[in-house]
């Protein structure tokens, strides 16, 4: 899972000075990357407009990204980071149902998400372009993907002993895609108070899930 | 519990209501039959309606939220509900699917800014109760005291104006016949909304507990403001038992006819004393104990009583004389007139016969009879019913009588339960 890049920083391990000043310059670079994609659109977003509002020259952002969707994708893989983080290092989930693992996961990605808002629905669009990076056809994307659902497998898996596994159990991690794409359609369009509705929609809709889960595995 | 969420029915049952929404479209169709149904020879259906009905119950059960409040009231104005299913429809205990322990948290969090664990000494994440809007959870506080915190369901406030527009809708019929007055629908939806906001239950909370003093028989929890907020409350725990479990200890005839006099004595000094009343007394929220205390939980429907409403309830409450005499007939229409209302024949005559065949009854005027009413015969609790259904029959029926029918219905009920046998009378002259 170690890769070359310096991106899953988010492991703490006694860094320098110069490498922590490295991570402070590569958040900085996201956070004004997704500020202003926020505000002003991805497409429009130059990485130019970037530097300039991290306060560092373009050539810096090369440094550290190789384009835009780089950064985008930086920001999803750190959002997943944080999801499952989120699922990990919470004791009182340590033995509680799937479900409630399943709520906290996709919960923390949406809250995540949410200053990012308008960006979001963008990218759900531009990542249908096959050549774009952000697409699902690019292989860092996939890559993360794979890492997404790997957990939540993982989730599936601890909470079910192997052998009531069933053919269905192939299934569950692209089942559980489309959900929680479902899950990303249903929040973007939700205009109630404090998206409300979402969580009424994920506590409910994983009712139902996980009960169709366990009830096939028998 | 799990057993229970896997049989077959149960999951088909989630998933029509996970279908249906929050905003409840089984209700929909359960009243569209309704208003239909009244049209085309209704009587014929009664057993088609039956089933109806229990499925809806079982339904409506299910479903958390408005929907089941809307039913609950409504179930008395629709009219084509045979007695019993009515009446148990009215006492329907809120027994909605609970949020899960993390969306409790979330809830939390959004509205007091930290999660239960870190505000409470104790937090216990299952619910052990559930209310009609939310879920209520047992909890200590650091100062060690024992609280009942509510939690407030997502999205509620939003699914309350959601069912409403679609039952508008719905019920274009009745409202153009003049069956269902659009003030009712709004009375309604005002009800429905206030109860939504936690900050005025609490305010009721306080209201009562300063009013209802003089009664030392009834409990009334205390707002713990700092732990609340429009989505949650925080009350101090109320001791006392449901009623079903109250029941079971077999309870003697001596404690439950104090009981039965305890809630008539609470309800009428409600009504002729105060001028305002829990208008939600449906068993569920009210808490029995062995000394024939009542603890009091669930105050999100309260409703002040107007004062010319006031005057007219003074006025027709055991009224001595005969009550088709034309000084009976002017009292009713004197109220009407005061909510810009005529007083149809039809109303008059339901009005008349509700007075007579169920209130002289149960409250006979004579002084010198001092009655000790049993309400262990169920015929009282089938007179109500039909006379109360006969007069939401009619047309232009008035709010207030909703609000007062859904109260009753409640009271009657939980006294029929008891079996009680209680100087009605008595009671009501001792605050006319």
């Amino acid at each position: 899972m170690v890769t070359k890049s310096t991106k899953k920083s988010t492991k703490k391990r006694p860094a320098g000075k110069r490498a922590q000043n490295k991570e402070a310059i590569r958040k900085r670079i996201v956070k004004s990357a997704l500020n202003l994609f926020q505000t002003k659109g991805f497409q429009t977003t130059t990485t130019k407009a970037i530097a300039r509002k991290a306060g560092i020259a373009e050539g810096t952002v090369f440094n550290y990204f190789r384009t835009k969707e780089d950064i985008a994708l930086s920001f999803f893989e750190e959002e997943v980071d944080h999801a499952i983080a989120a699922v990990r290092d919470n004791p009182r989930l340590r033995k509680a149902p799937l479900e409630e693992k399943l709520f906290t996961l996709v919960h923390s990605q949406l809250e995540y998400l949410a200053p990012y808002e308008r960006f979001i629905g963008a990218a759900l669009i531009h990542a249908l372009n096959p050549a774009s990076h952000l697409g699902a056809f690019s292989h860092r994307a996939q890559q993360l993907r794979h890492r997404y659902l790997a957990f939540v497998t993982e989730l599936v898996e601890e909470s079910s002993p192997k052998q009531q596994q069933n053919a269905l159990s192939w299934l569950v991690p692209e089942a559980f895609w489309i959900y929680y794409l479902g899950v990303l359609l249903f929040w973007l369009y939700d205009s109630s108070e404090g998206k409300e509705h979402t969580l009424a929609f994920l506590d409910r809709s994983l009712h139902v899930g996980v009960s169709f889960l366990t009830n096939g595995r028998r | 519990m799990a057993a229970k969420n896997n049989t077959p029915t149960r999951r088909a049952l989630r998933m029509a209501s996970i279908g249906a929404g929050a905003a409840g479209s089984y209700l929909s169709y359960f009243l569209q039959r309704a208003f239909i149904g009244k049209a085309e020879g209704k009587r014929k259906l009664k057993t088609t309606h039956t089933r109806v009905a229990r499925r809806m119950r079982d339904e409506m059960q299910s479903l958390r939220g408005p929907a089941m409040k809307l039913g609950q009231t409504l179930s008395l104005q629709a009219g084509i509900l045979p007695d019993e299913t009515l009446a148990e429809l009215a006492s329907l205990q809120m027994e909605a699917p609970g949020m899960h322990p993390s969306l409790v948290r979330v809830q939390v969090k959004r509205s007091l800014g930290h999660e239960p664990e870190e505000i409470f000494e104790k937090f216990n994440p299952e619910p052990f109760a559930a209310a009609s809007l939310g879920q209520v959870h047992e909890a200590t506080t650091r100062e060690h005291k024992r609280v009942a915190v509510k939690i407030q369901y997502p999205g509620i406030r939003e699914t309350v104006e959601n069912d409403f527009k679609w039952f508008r809708t719905v019920s274009k019929p009745a409202q153009a016949s003049g069956h269902l007055p659009k003030e009712v629908i709004d009375e309604m939806e005002r009800q429905m909304l206030a109860e939504t906001d936690y900050r005025l239950e609490a305010d009721n909370i306080d209201f009562f507990s300063e009013k209802l003093s003089p009664l030392p028989f009834v409990e009334v929890p205390r707002v713990f403001r700092e732990y609340s907020s429009d989505k949650v409350l925080t009350m101090s725990h109320v001791r006392g038992r449901h009623l079903e479990q109250f029941l079971v200890k077999k309870p003697s005839q001596k404690l439950r006819d104090q009981l039965g006099t305890n809630l008539v004595e609470l309800f009428y000094f409600q009504l002729l004393k105060l001028g305002a009343f829990h208008a939600d007394p449906h068993w569920g929220n009210y808490l029995f104990n062995d000394n024939a205390s009542i603890g009091l939980v669930d105050f999100g429907c309260a409703k002040k009583i107007a004062p010319a409403e006031f005057k007219y309830l003074h006025s027709v409450y055991l009224y001595p004389g005969d009550r088709h005499s034309p000084e009976f007939r002017r009292l009713l229409e004197t109220h009407y007139r005061a909510q810009g209302k005529k007083l149809s024949t039809p109303a008059y005559r339901a009005l008349v016969s509700f007075s007579e065949k169920f209130y002289r009854n149960v409250y006979p005027p004579e002084r010198e009879r001092h009655e000790v009413f049993d309400f262990a015969d169920k015929k009282f609790l089938t007179d109500y019913i039909r006379e109360a259904t006969k007069l939401f029959r009619t047309k232009h029926v008035m709010a207030e009588f909703l609000f007062m029918a859904r109260a009753e219905m409640g009271l009657y009920h939980t006294l029929h339960a008891l079996k009680a046998r209680v100087p009605t009378s008595d009671i009501v002259r001792k605050y006319l």
